[in-house]
């Protein structure tokens, strides 16, 4: 227009990006989450007090039963939820919607921001562990790393898109991520086999399984499976979401 | 718009009385002021007064809850032929001695739900200063709110506990005979409830009571409940085995755990084999207890400093 | 601020000949309840103040002009395009909201150049910083938003607002919070922005804002549009309306038959326990009620002027 001719809505990116970034370290819930992320190396400090290099169990307790169980869709669900329903809450959405980006723009750097938050979070506290507890086991505990991390990576990207998906649908969106987690993912998917189709977790352990056998009991999900269906889950949750913000309306009664 | 208004034309001020009365009748003080408070956040917790969509959450919570008592008076009017041949072990089935032990991870989604539900509007909405100019003092908030919270916890974890209890004697032959002896394995539901309902409900008020977010204290709350249920045991198990001694205290401060084994020690049972034999269950009561006085504790604190 | 005149694309050339903002036949309910009832009107560049009591739907309508809320019948246009289909219309609008949430964390110049960046403007920078002087707020623009005091924020929204020079600036109760000299300066920078040919919708639930700047107004009152044009010409007639006063007194009759022979007096009906009396002259009337009520040897209970309130005079608006 008056400064220059319309360009590519991706430029606008990094600056919703970078705001969603400084809105969602908001100061408790950082600390809650720090203090979450640091359980992995606190664990393995323990491990190694009383001298064990136990890769197999540690894996198994630790990563998979305490971060990608607990705290990885926990923090997905704060950043999740909080990246675009904290704009909501506060009304301050307004802002973002009355510009002249096309709606996927608007969720997809949204769920960059509260994805790569919380990756670095959840792949940090992992590294954390494995520095001290699974990597000086050597090449098996190298291997067992990489399966975690890809594990978490794929969990995470799968649980953010989600939680930005819910949050575009409803008010009460952290809530219902953590109902969701924990009666769909802790309970249901531990007592009925057959949601491994339909768990966020068993995906992210599937696909870990593509470095190395995580030394579950029969593996769920392949591989293969695994990260089609994550793929499958990430873009249709923000297509969704895409969806949903092209026909957003404000809440509320009259006035 | 002013000009119209012939108060705003007249020369001097003046004040104009305008009917209100004085409340000329008795103060029933500050008991009487915190039985309301807990009365009112009581009936807050299961949503009376409020709009139907804040009946849902509690209820149906509570109904998860006792779901599975209904469920195993279904399956054992069925199948108690079967238990009577010894098919199968009547004591895997949810009993009075072993119920929250195997179902109370819902009690802990029911705190999630409406614990910071009790506390976190008032400081979101700024409303704390009216209570404190009211008869009550900051301790007597804090108290009327916990024991609130507790004694529909206790609600909750007492209705599966009758429903099993009637179920037994509905399907007895002789139910007068039945009441007489089921009536003795029911009674330690009640201390042992009320030691769950008070230590829980201290823990998660104590932290929703730092968020005036009801979404952040509720993640507060998993957080803790998850958290301080696992870590322990973990630790336990690895340090157990490599044959520390101190680790064997562990579990005593997990909160679901750490209450089932309370439980065994209402009921008389035998603590089960994966868990420190040098600990008895009477230590978890303790245990229990002092968890409840230092969240309570805690809860006292936050109220005595929080501005308002 | 390059305030060329908006000419040199075909898309803009058919925006002139369209009207800024039209709306036919708008209505907008939620439930049962009627936000905004059958609105039509259409407005060109010029200020145009949208008026009415709480509750009145002006939000409403605003958020339908913004593109937040869909009509549920008639169509919104601004610019020629419908705003809760085409993102692509905010490139020349610019929306101020009435709520005063801000990203706290910013400073003043951030959230502008965030505004501006999602504009796609070139030099966000510089066109940041000309917004930032255009309100005043050069001397807070590196403070975080989260320190500003109430009329600061709402400069702040103004100026993220109009950092793209939008052709439409909607502004929903941009002057609360604003001190009297802030208000002033706001309403300059609304003239000029007026005179340079954009058009402004502003909404207000205070008569006097309107009056001072506003040239048109548009009235809503319960979700209909009440009264449009000309505010002084709109002036005249609230103000040509009678008074009404509801005297309780010993004798209502007697006193009614009194109060009627008096010229100041426009009608006089008697209600139940009651006598409801129409003026013009307020003051004079405080004169002929307490001589009348003296010769008639009445006793007066109560003499209360009935509700002079913005929301009385609308009501007398649609009523009339």
């Amino acid at each position: 227009m008056i400064h220059g001719s319309p360009r590519n809505p991706i430029l606008a990116l990094p600056e919703i990006f970078r705001v969603t970034v400084r809105q969602l370290l908001g100061r408790r819930r950082t600390l809650l989450l720090l203090l979450l992320a640091a359980l992995p190396l606190l664990l393995a400090l323990v491990f190694r007090l009383f001298d064990r290099i136990d890769v197999q169990r540690f894996s198994n307790s630790v990563f998979d039963g305490v971060l990608i169980a607990i705290v990885l869709p926990l923090t997905a669900v704060l950043f999740g939820t909080g990246a675009f329903g904290a704009e909501l809450d506060e009304g301050t959405a307004l802002y973002l919607l009355a510009k002249p980006l096309p709606r996927w723009a608007v969720v997809l750097s949204k769920a960059m921001a509260a994805a790569a938050l919380t990756l670095l979070l959840t792949v940090g506290s992992i590294l954390a562990g494995a520095l001290v507890e699974v990597i000086p086991a050597g090449e098996v505990g190298v291997r067992a790393t990489e399966a975690y991390v890809g594990a978490t990576v794929v969990g995470g990207l799968c649980y953010v898109a989600v939680f930005v998906a819910v949050s575009m649908f409803t008010r009460r969106a952290l809530v219902i991520g953590i109902g969701y987690t924990l009666i769909w993912e802790g309970l249901l998917s531990s007592m009925l086999p057959g949601i491994a189709n339909l768990s966020i977790r068993q995906y992210a352990l599937g696909a870990g399984d593509w470095f190395v056998q995580l030394g579950r009991e029969p593996a769920r999900l392949p591989p293969e499976t695994a990260v089609v269906l994550s793929v499958v889950v990430v873009v249709s949750a923000l297509v969704l979401a895409t969806w949903r913000l092209m026909r957003f309306e404000l809440s509320g009664g009259a006035d | 718009m002013s000009a119209g208004n012939p108060a705003a034309s007249s020369p001097a001020g003046s004040i104009y009385d305008l009917g209100y009365r004085h409340y000329e009748g008795k103060r029933r003080g500050r008991w009487f002021a915190a039985w309301s408070l807990y009365v009112d956040s009581l009936r807050g917790i299961w949503g009376f007064g409020r709009p139907t969509s804040a009946k849902a959450a509690p209820f149906i919570l509570a109904g998860l809850y006792a779901l599975p008592a209904v469920i195993v008076l279904a399956f054992s009017s069925i199948i108690s032929n079967s238990i009577a041949t010894g098919a199968t072990n009547p004591a895997d089935l949810p009993n009075y001695a072993n119920y929250f032990a195997g179902i109370g991870t819902f009690i802990v989604l029911f705190l999630i739900a409406q614990a910071p539900e009790v506390v976190c509007r008032d400081q979101r909405y700024q409303v704390l200063p009216l209570y404190f100019t009211r008869a009550i003092d900051r301790f007597d908030y804090a108290m009327a709110r916990l024991l609130s919270l507790a004694t529909a916890l206790f609600l909750v974890l007492m209705v599966p506990v009758i429903a099993l209890f009637i179920g037994d004697i509905l399907m007895s032959a002789d139910a007068f005979k039945a009441i007489g002896s089921e009536w003795p394995k029911a009674l330690p539901s009640i201390p042992s409830n009320l030691l769950i309902a008070a230590s829980v409900a201290s823990i998660a008020l104590a932290l929703s009571s730092y968020s005036p977010r009801r979404a952040y204290a509720a993640v507060g709350v998993l957080a803790y409940f998850l958290l301080v249920e696992f870590v322990p045991l973990v630790i336990y198990g690895i340090g157990h085995e490599a044959g520390a001694k101190w680790v064997d205290y562990l579990p005593l401060i997990t909160p679901n755990t750490g209450l089932s084994r309370a439980t065994d020690w209402f009921f008389g049972t035998p603590i089960p084999p994966d868990f420190p034999s040098s600990i008895g269950a009477g230590a978890y009561v303790l245990a229990g207890l002092v968890s409840t006085l230092l969240f309570t504790g805690i809860l006292a604190w936050r109220y005595r400093r929080i501005a308002a | 601020m390059t305030t060329a005149p908006v000419a040199n694309s075909p898309a803009v050339d058919i925006a002139a000949q369209a009207p800024a903002i039209e709306l036919v036949n708008v209505a907008r309910w939620y439930g049962n309840v009627v936000a905004v009832n059958d609105i039509t009107f259409s407005l060109g560049p010029g200020i145009t103040g949208l008026l009415g009591p709480n509750g009145a739907g002006k939000t409403t309508l605003l958020h339908m002009l913004a593109g937040f809320l869909a009509p549920s019948a008639g169509t919104v246009r601004v610019l020629g395009l419908s705003p809760s289909r085409d993102p692509s219309v905010y490139r020349r609008i610019g929306l101020v909201p009435e709520r005063e949430s801000v990203y706290g964390f910013l400073t003043g110049f951030e959230y502008v150049r965030f505004n501006a960046r999602l504009q796609g403007m070139r030099d966000a920078d510089a066109a940041s910083r000309v917004a930032i002087e255009r309100v005043g707020l050069q001397d807070a623009a590196d403070r975080a938003i989260g320190t500003y005091s109430k009329g600061m924020r709402q400069r702040a929204k103004v100026a993220g607002a109009l950092v793209h020079d939008p052709q439409v600036l909607l502004l929903d109760e941009p002057f609360n919070g604003m001190d009297p000299r802030q208000r002033l300066a706001m309403m300059d920078l609304l003239g000029e922005m007026a005179a340079a040919g954009r058009t402004i919708l502003f909404s207000s639930h205070i008569l006097e804002e309107v009056e001072r700047i506003g040239t048109e107004i548009l009235v809503m009152v319960a979700g209909r549009l009440a009264a449009s044009g000309d505010f002084r010409a709109i002036r005249a007639l609230m103000t040509d309306r009678p008074h009404m006063i509801t005297i309780r007194s010993s004798d209502d009759r007697r006193l009614a038959t009194i109060l009627i022979a008096h010229p100041a007096v426009f009608a006089v009906e008697l209600q139940q326990n009651a006598v409801s009396v129409q003026t013009a002259h307020l003051s004079a009337f405080r004169r002929i009620i307490a001589e009348a009520s003296l010769r008639a040897g009445v006793r007066l209970i109560e003499v209360s002027p009935a509700d002079e309130s913005l929301e009385s005079v609308f009501d007398y608006l649609v009523h009339r």
